[in-house]
């Protein structure tokens, strides 16, 4: 039990764990641990005040000694100061903010989200703490790993539906891989900004590159490790790095790897229904050149690097231009050298004739 | 002072020959090429060197990419009508039979060469005797012909690649990329070395400028021509 409680002060940080002094659970559970325990609020719903004494042992709170009180911060006693709230859902809205006293640094950050502003804009669903780790049954979020991206799902269920069809999510939620990105690994997690900004947008190849340009992960998989090397000298590649070094708010169009590849819906290449598969390359380069013709595809060397098989034309391009044209160059630099070793050798011959 | 007579006795007065080498329109020319090869040396390079700080200090907001490429569109279509005009005119002489060929290659060209390199290589005291263009300036002619064929080429190829890959395969488009880009460098580097130095460094020539060359000159690196234009069979090309 101590080892585990190690472990847990170890792991979870930003944790203050209080001294395990507050015998309230035992107090409270007298009442709370019964099933039919519920009241109704001022809006009608029914709310219920029942408590699993099971579910609040399996927490990581209430072993911790971190017991009702540190939450419920104004119920003391028996009988309670009277409800002030509507709503089930203003309740919750006012309880999760009892969070900030231990985890103070993960509640900032929400602060900056994109739930926190899209609830000051009057969206009281945008989720809070309790929404995504649980109320009197929090646990740790990543176990299993697939539970993050089915946490976002209880909301974002068109999404997750998608992501549980690509590349990334069939293999986290059939195979429970441990590489595959979940959602926050791309969105963050308390802070999740706005995804569709320019700013985003412009991130967005090194994003994939977290993972795409780590040689040892790639390996594992028998994927290339160079792409985001040879998309960065792409005519793309090259505008995206130039609007994210000087111009990261202004929207751009160059594709980045998303505008291919999929968002949530990344398959592989492979795969007949990817959108960079060959037999579907034209339709996805029209996305953005809709005159583009057939012949077209052939314009894009595919993040490979130049070879005779794939990309000839370049190939015999880059051929002429590393041997023949530095030839004839270094054969001017030798001539025009020559030319000047005679001219002085002549002059000091005419100086020394005088 | 027209109508006084020519001093040409006096010691104070020094008279100089010149020779026409190049006529009005040929100066022109000239004149519009080095124009437009520099606009677009200078609004090239900080498109193909985006990545660079310097670059980006220039091209420092997303419209100044878009006047750039203009200007580099407009003196790239100056340069090209130059283009057409030689090469009408070139069609035109050779249809009326008075193409001079002066600066045709030439088996004599591999003759001379081989001539001064041994020349500078000390294996021979004559330096051989030119004609009105020695093979170095017809390499820097022929040079540039074949980089400006690749440039245009490969900057239309750039400049319209979807119309071209209607037609050609789609490969072109980044070979033309790496074409346009390498081949400008390489003719930028060959002008500065082996023109700036011959023209410049060897000995100044302004005659492209002036359209005339002096006598001194002529006779020196131009042997056979000022035979051709004097009659005078003694060449002092060599001897000094």
């Amino acid at each position: 039990v101590f080892t585990s409680l190690g472990i847990y002060l170890f792991v979870a940080q930003p944790v203050q764990a209080a001294p395990a002094a507050q015998e309230t659970e035992k107090y409270c559970l007298n009442c709370h641990n019964n099933p039919e325990l519920k009241m109704t609020l001022p809006s009608g719903e029914t709310l219920s005040l029942y408590v699993s004494p099971e579910t609040l042992s399996q927490s990581v709170h209430s072993p911790l000694g971190i017991e009702c009180e540190a939450c419920h911060t104004n119920i003391t006693i028996y009988p309670h100061p009277a409800n002030t709230y509507q709503t089930s859902r203003e309740f919750s809205r006012a309880y999760y903010q009892a969070c900030q006293k231990c985890h103070p640094t993960n509640y900032e950050k929400t602060q900056d989200s994109m739930h926190a502003q899209v609830a000051a804009d009057g969206n009281l669903n945008a989720p809070v703490c309790t929404d995504c780790h649980g109320a009197h049954d929090v646990h740790a979020p990543d176990q299993p790993r697939a539970h993050i991206s089915e946490t976002c799902g209880k909301c974002h269920t068109e999404i997750l539906a998608t992501y549980t069809g690509s590349v990334h999510g069939a293999a986290l939620l059939q195979e429970n891989n441990p590489d595959v990105p979940v959602c926050t690994d791309c969105h963050g997690v308390h802070n999740i900004q706005d995804p569709r900004t320019a700013n985003f947008r412009v991130q967005t190849p090194e994003m994939c590159a977290n993972c795409h340009a780590n040689q040892e992960l790639m390996a594992k998989y028998g994927l290339p490790a160079n792409v985001y090397d040879i998309y960065k000298l792409s005519w793309h590649g090259v505008d995206v790095s130039v609007y994210k070094a000087r111009w990261p708010t202004i929207w751009h169009d160059s594709a980045i790897c998303t505008d291919c590849h999929g968002i949530h819906d990344i398959l592989k290449t492979t795969d007949a229904a990817s959108k960079v598969n060959p037999s579907n390359l034209l339709k996805t380069c029209q996305k953005c050149h809709p005159e583009a013709g057939p012949n077209w595809t052939g314009a894009w060397t595919g993040h490979n690097e130049i070879s005779l098989e794939r990309t000839p034309f370049v190939f015999y391009t880059q051929a002429f231009y590393t041997s023949f044209t530095p030839f004839v160059l270094w054969l001017s630099v030798i001539y025009v050298a020559l030319q000047i070793l005679r001219a002085t050798a002549a002059r000091i011959k005419r100086s020394l004739q005088r | 002072m027209s109508n006084q007579p020519a001093p040409t006795t006096s010691k104070m007065v020094r008279t100089e020959r010149v020779f026409q080498r190049f006529a009005p329109g040929q100066r022109w020319e000239h004149a519009i090429l080095i124009l437009s090869l520099l606009v677009l040396l200078l609004t090239g390079l900080p498109q193909k060197y985006r990545a660079t700080s310097w670059s980006q200090a220039i091209l420092s907001t997303p419209q100044r990419l878009d006047t750039i490429q203009t200007i580099h569109h407009i003196a790239a279509i100056v340069l090209a009508l130059e283009a057409v005009y030689h090469i009408g005119q070139f069609i035109y002489l050779i249809a009326r039979r008075k193409l001079p060929g002066a600066m045709l290659p030439a088996w004599q060209d591999v003759k001379d060469a081989w001539q001064m390199v041994k020349y500078l290589l000390f294996l021979s005291k004559e330096k051989p005797k030119f004609g009105k263009y020695n093979f170095e300036q017809k390499f820097t002619y022929w040079f540039i012909i074949f980089g400006l064929g690749i440039m245009g080429f490969s900057g239309l190829i750039l400049w319209f690649p979807i119309l071209f890959t209607r037609v050609l395969p789609g490969g072109i488009v980044p070979a033309a990329k790496l074409a346009h880009s390498s081949e400008a460098i390489a003719a930028a580097v060959f002008v500065v070395i082996w023109h700036f130095y011959h023209v410049h460094i060897e000995r100044l020539n302004l005659s492209i400028f002036t359209g005339w060359l002096n006598e001194k000159d002529t006779r020196e690196f131009h042997p056979l021509e000022y035979q051709r234009l004097t009659g005078e069979k003694n060449s002092q090309g060599e001897k000094k």
